[in-house]
C-alpha cells in the first residue's frame, strides 16, 4: 500500500453536545480496495461517513480527496469531486420512477439544463440504462421507487451510485436484510466495481458479508478507531469480537 | 348568463396560472409557501400602476408584474434556503402577513385599503382586447403557455432535481444537487408566473385592493393545488375548477338563502378536504400507491 491514498481522513473529531461521536479518527482509502467499517451500534461509523461527505462538518481534523482538502465542503461539491454514497435508510426519491431516480443521481448541473450537450445526455442515458440492467431493475424502470419491494430498493440505491461513475463509494449497510440470492448478486456487483478500480468503504453489520468483500477492516467503538488491518486479523481478535457483540470492556 | 360564465372561466384561467405556479413550489420542490398571494398582489399592483400611468398593454404589464414579483421573491428564497419544513411555512406566513399590512398602508403604491380603481381597458400590441370573450382567449392562451412551460421544465433535469430535493434533500445533495440554486430558481420562476397572473387579474377586475391578496387567498391557492393533486400538471386546474365552481353552483340552488351560501360553502369545503385527505391524500388527479 505504498500508493498515495485516494481519500484520507486525519485525526477527525466531532461531538454533538456532550457526545463525542467521532474522536481523533484517521483512515485511508486506496484505489480498488474495499475497506469495511465495523463496530457496534453507536461506534461513529455513519457519522464518519457524514464527516467525509460534508453532511456534517468536523470539529477538528482533515479530510482530503486526492490530496485536496474537503473537510467542511458542501455535500454537493464533495459529490461532484467523485464521491458517491448510500444511506442506511436509503433516502430514495420515493415519488420518482426508478429510471428518474438514477437519472437524477447523474445530473449534477444546478440550472435549467445539464452541461455536455447531446453527447453528455447520451452518455448519462447509457450509464443509467447500464446501471438498471446490471442491477436487474430495467423491467421496473417506470415503477415509482415507493412501490418497490425491499430488495429492489436496495438495488436501486446501488444503481444510483453505479451510474454516477464516481471513483469512491461509501456504502452504509448496503446489503442488510437481503435474501441469500439477492445478497450474492449484490456482493458480485460490489466486487466487480472494486476490480474495475472503484474505491469502496462500507459499513456492514453482517460479518459474513464483511468477510466476503473487505480487503481491510477498520474497527470503531464509541467514536474511536480501535484497530485496522486484514479481515482475518480483526475478526480473529477475541477482544474486538467481544466488543462487537456487546461485551464491553471498561 | 353567458357573461357570467365567461367571467367565471376567465377567473378560473387566472387562478389556474396562479395555482400551477404554486404547484411548481409545493408539488415539485416541496416548498410549502404561504406567501403566494403576496406575489399575486405584487403582480396585480405593478400591472395596475403600469396601466394607470404608462400604457394599458396586458403583455407589458404581465411581464413587468412577473419581473417585479420574481425579484421580490428573493425575500422568500432567502428564508427558504435557511429553514426547512414547518419552519419555512412559518417564515412564509410571516412574510404574507407583512405584505398584507404593506399593501394596506402604502397608499402611494397600492391605494391603501381602498385599492386602485379605474384601471383602463386592456390592449395587446395596440389591439383592443377589452371584450370579455377576447380577454378570456388571451388569458387562456397564457394559461396554456404556462402549462407547457411547466411541463417542459418538469420533464427535464431541472424537474428531476426539484423532485429529488422534495423527496430527500440530503440524498439530493449527496448526488451533487446544489439545493440553494435549485430552490432559488424555482421560487423565482413560481413567483414570476403568479405575478403574471396577478397582472391579468388587475385588468380583468379593473380594480385591485388588499382583500384579494391576503392569507386567505394563499390558503385558497394551496387548497386548489392539494385538492387537485400536487405534483401533477393538471391537478391544480382540477382544484381550481372544483373550488371555483362550487360557490358558483351553490348560487343556482334557490333553496339556499343567498346570505347562507358562504356558510354552506365552508362546510362543504371542510368535509371535502377531510374526506379527500383520508381517502385520496394525493389529490383528485394524484397517483395513489401501488404498481401500475
Amino acid at each position: 500500500m505504498t500508493q498515495a491514498p485516494l481519500l484520507s481522513v486525519r485525526n477527525v473529531s466531532r461531538s454533538f453536545g456532550g457526545l463525542n461521536a467521532v474522536q481523533d479518527v484517521s483512515l485511508e482509502l486506496h484505489q480498488g480496495l474495499i475497506t469495511a467499517l465495523a463496530g457496534p451500534n453507536g461506534a461513529g461509523k455513519t457519522t464518519l461517513f457524514n464527516l467525509v461527505t460534508g453532511h456534517v462538518a468536523p470539529d477538528r481534523g482533515e479530510v482530503s480527496l486526492r490530496g485536496r482538502p474537503i473537510a467542511g465542503m458542501k455535500p454537493h461539491r464533495v459529490a461532484r469531486l467523485g464521491l458517491a454514497r448510500s444511506f442506511q435508510d436509503l433516502r430514495l426519491f420515493g415519488h420518482m420512477t426508478v429510471r428518474d431516480n438514477v437519472l437524477a443521481a447523474v445530473e449534477t448541473g444546478a440550472w435549467l439544463w445539464q452541461f455536455g450537450g447531446r453527447a453528455g445526455q447520451r452518455d448519462r442515458r447509457e450509464r443509467v440504462e447500464h446501471a438498471l440492467d446490471v442491477t436487474g431493475l430495467a423491467p421496473l424502470a417506470e415503477i415509482r421507487a415507493v412501490d418497490l419491494s425491499y430488495a429492489e430498493t436496495k438495488f436501486l440505491s446501488l444503481a444510483r451510485i453505479l451510474a454516477t461513475g464516481a471513483p469512491i463509494w461509501l456504502l452504509d449497510e448496503p446489503a442488510s436484510g437481503l435474501d441469500p440470492s439477492s445478497r450474492a448478486h449484490f456482493i458480485k456487483l460490489v466486487r466487480e466495481a472494486a476490480q474495475s478500480g472503484v474505491t469502496i468503504c462500507l459499513i456492514e453489520h453482517n460479518l459474513d458479508i464483511v468477510t466476503e468483500l473487505a480487503d481491510r477492516i477498520a474497527f470503531l467503538d464509541r467514536g474511536r478507531k480501535l484497530a485496522e488491518g486484514l479481515p482475518k486479523d480483526i475478526l480473529g481478535d477475541a477482544e474486538l469480537i467481544a466488543i462487537y457483540f456487546g461485551e464491553r470492556r471498561e | 348568463m353567458i357573461a357570467y360564465l365567461v367571467n367565471l372561466a376567465t377567473l378560473m384561467a387566472i387562478f389556474g396560472i396562479a395555482a400551477s405556479s404554486l404547484n411548481l413550489l409545493i408539488g415539485y420542490a416541496g416548498i410549502f409557501s404561504m406567501a403566494h398571494a403576496m406575489f399575486f398582489g405584487v403582480g396585480a399592483y405593478v400591472g395596475a400602476q403600469l396601466a394607470l400611468h404608462v400604457v394599458a398593454d396586458v403583455g407589458l404589464a404581465a411581464l413587468a408584474g412577473g419581473a417585479v414579483a420574481a425579484v421580490l421573491s428573493l425575500c422568500l428564497a432567502l428564508p427558504a434556503l435557511r429553514v426547512r419544513g414547518e419552519y419555512f411555512v412559518a417564515a412564509s406566513l410571516g412574510l404574507q402577513m407583512l405584505a398584507s399590512t404593506i399593501f394596506g398602508e402604502t397608499h402611494i403604491l397600492t391605494g391603501g385599503v381602498g385599492g386602485l380603481t379605474g384601471i383602463p381597458a386592456p390592449t395587446l400590441l395596440g389591439y383592443d382586447i377589452s371584450s370579455p370573450v377576447v380577454y378570456l382567449l388571451v388569458v387562456t392562451s397564457v394559461l396554456i403557455l404556462t402549462l407547457v412551460f411547466i411541463h417542459s421544465l418538469i420533464r427535464g433535469s431541472f424537474g428531476r432535481g426539484l423532485m429529488a430535493i422534495r423527496d430527500s434533500e440530503s440524498a439530493a445533495e449527496a448526488f451533487g444537487k446544489d439545493i440553494r440554486s435549485l430552490k432559488t430558481l424555482v421560487v423565482v420562476i413560481g413567483c414570476f408566473l403568479v405575478g403574471v397572473a396577478g397582472s391579468l387579474l388587475a385588468f380583468h377586475m379593473a380594480f385591485v385592493n388588499v382583500e384579494s391578496f391576503t392569507l386567505d387567498q394563499s390558503v385558497l391557492m394551496m387548497a386548489m393545488v392539494i385538492i387537485g393533486g400536487a405534483g401533477t400538471i393538471y391537478g391544480p386546474l382540477v382544484g381550481v375548477v372544483t373550488l371555483m365552481a362550487l360557490p358558483a353552483g351553490l348560487s343556482f340552488l334557490t333553496f339556499i338563502p343567498s346570505t347562507e351560501i358562504g356558510t354552506v360553502q365552508q362546510f362543504i369545503y371542510g368535509v371535502a378536504m377531510t374526506l379527500l385527505m383520508i381517502f385520496r391524500p394525493s389529490g383528485l388527479v394524484g397517483q395513489s400507491r401501488g404498481r401500475r
